[in-house]
């Protein structure tokens, strides 16, 4: 696992965007779409036979009838609930931490190298300690789930930090502004692009975590349904619960993006027209 | 006449090397002083030791608290619209107005919601003029705030620098590399070498309304050969 991607968009010119006709765009959903046709006539003509892989249709028809059922929908809520409290814990730990060593220079010096030789641990590698602390119920997979999320943002938050133009520091000192009107019209946002980056890495870190620590051991949520499939060979229901990790994966880098484009209008990179 | 600002024996040094050495300047209110000198000869220093950005060793500066400062970037927050911009700094409660009134002042009263990234290198030194004036300063301290613009520009920057000036009567030092610029908009013009002020010259309503008065030229001569660049090097 490496979390470097921190590097966090300059505020100067917007990058030219690629403008592909309209009428060509279709062709980027050409190939996924054969694929699933071809998957799908493979299934059914019997030439994957179906404990390897169920037809699309099947994993489809799985799914609606598991939600009629009243299990999925329930399982979907668990895991997400996971994810949100540990995404929340990590955030703000590492956001904490990050403010904390961004601003002030003693702060780095005690914490930054500890902060980095944690960081240096896989974090799935810690998943055995963890069961053994704390068994195999919410708290291991909320704390395995923090644990991966707090590192890009602290990483991000204090690059952000310490990225911001000094000149406009400066010119927040002119005016007379107190350390809390720096911090919060100055420091915070002039960090917030870096922080954002950060917070759409944590998001697929944080799903990751979440399905390893499912896997691995728990008693609901879409990953024990998975690994309950497995004992009877469903396949269609490992599947889709595979594409409902995809799919939710995909929603939070969606929600990050949007975040990214409401909270950081005035960045020319994320701006969609020149005037608000 | 009130004093905008007095600097009594005013010494800064880095280190070893001494920048300011004893330095007397009294700018009254509503008196544009413009301060000329070679790279180095300690004017941005001055400039920053009366905007309280850098600590002073020695002498002593009575002023406002906080001059307000217009930078030869603009530095606008690239984050807030233009009359968040210019509000930095002032209380919450009608901030908005204020800004409007600033805004419009420098002839942008109809972009309060724009962003910094919208507006032309002139437009964007107007945003900060507006900010400075908008806190009413005793004190006005321009850093090269023409340097970066074109020529153009420039020369509609100074007169409104100069119309918005009379009007709220800052005292104004203005920090510049241009003799032209200094014989139009100064009162007083004064020359930094070595750390103090070697020259100063009064400059007559004659001399700065019009660029071929004899006096004009006359100053102009003075000020280059006063620079190092005579105009018969």
């Amino acid at each position: 696992m490496s979390d470097l991607s921190i590097t966090a968009p300059a505020y100067g010119a917007a990058l030219p965007r690629r403008t592909l006709s309209a009428n060509r765009q279709w062709l980027s959903w050409l190939v996924p779409v054969l694929l699933v046709l071809a998957w799908e006539a493979l299934a059914r003509f019997g030439k994957i036979p179906r404990y390897i892989l169920p037809a699309p249709t099947k994993v489809v028809t799985t799914g609606i009838s598991l939600v009629e059922d009243g299990t999925l929908i329930p399982d979907i809520g668990i895991s997400l609930l996971r994810a949100a409290a540990g995404f929340a814990i990590g955030g703000s730990i590492g956001f904490a931490l990050g403010v904390a060593v961004g601003f002030s220079r003693t702060a780095g010096l005690l914490l930054d190298r500890t902060i980095l030789m944690l960081r240096a641990i896989p974090f799935l590698a810690v998943l055995p300690l963890v069961i053994v602390w704390l068994g195999i119920g919410e708290g291991a997979k909320i704390f395995l789930v923090a644990f991966g999320v707090a590192f890009p943002i602290y990483m991000n938050t204090v690059l952000g930090i310490r990225q911001v133009d000094p000149k406009l520091v400066e010119l927040g000192r002119v005016t007379g502004l107190s350390t809390w009107t720096l911090i919060r019209r100055i420091i915070l946002p002039g960090a917030l692009p870096s922080i954002l980056n950060g917070v759409r890495y944590a998001l697929a870190t944080a799903w990751l975590a979440l399905v390893v620590a499912e896997t691995i051991a728990a008693s609901s949520g879409i990953g024990f349904l998975a690994m309950d499939a497995r004992e009877f060979l469903r396949t269609d229901v490992i599947v889709l619960v595979i594409v409902i990790y995809a799919a939710i994966g995909v929603a939070a880098d969606s929600v990050a993006k949007l975040l990214e484009r409401r909270l950081l209008a005035w960045h020319p990179n994320y701006a969609k027209d020149t005037r608000r | 006449m009130t004093a905008a600002v007095t600097v009594r024996g005013l010494r800064r040094s880095y280190g070893e090397r001494t920048v300011i050495r004893s330095l007397d300047l009294q700018i009254e209110r509503g008196e544009f002083v413009v301060l000329l000198g070679e790279s180095g000869c300690g004017k941005t220093t001055l400039l920053r030791a009366l905007a309280g950005l850098d600590p002073i060793d020695g002498g002593r500066i009575d002023g406002p608290a906080r001059p307000a400062v217009v930078f030869q970037e603009h530095r606008l927050l690239p984050w807030d619209p233009l009359w968040r911009n210019v509000a930095l700094g002032l209380p919450e409660k009608d901030s908005r107005g204020l800004a409007e009134t600033a805004l419009a002042e420098v002839g942008l009263g109809d972009r309060l919601d724009d962003w910094p990234r919208n507006l032309s290198g002139g437009q964007a030194q107007r945003v900060a003029l507006a900010r400075a004036l908008v806190q009413q300063p005793q004190l006005l301290l321009l850093d090269e705030p023409f340097a970066a613009l074109d020529a153009l520009t420039r020369i509609k920057m100074q007169s409104l620098v100069k119309a918005l000036v009379r009007k709220h009567q800052p005292g104004v030092l203005l920090v510049t590399h241009d003799v032209d610029e200094a014989i139009t908009l100064g009162d007083r013009a004064l020359v930094m070498r070595d750390g103090a002020i070697a020259r100063a010259y009064a400059i007559s309503p004659a001399a700065s309304g019009h660029r071929s008065h004899p006096e004009a030229i006359e100053l102009r001569d003075r000020l280059l050969a006063d620079l190092g660049v005579g105009a018969d090097a």
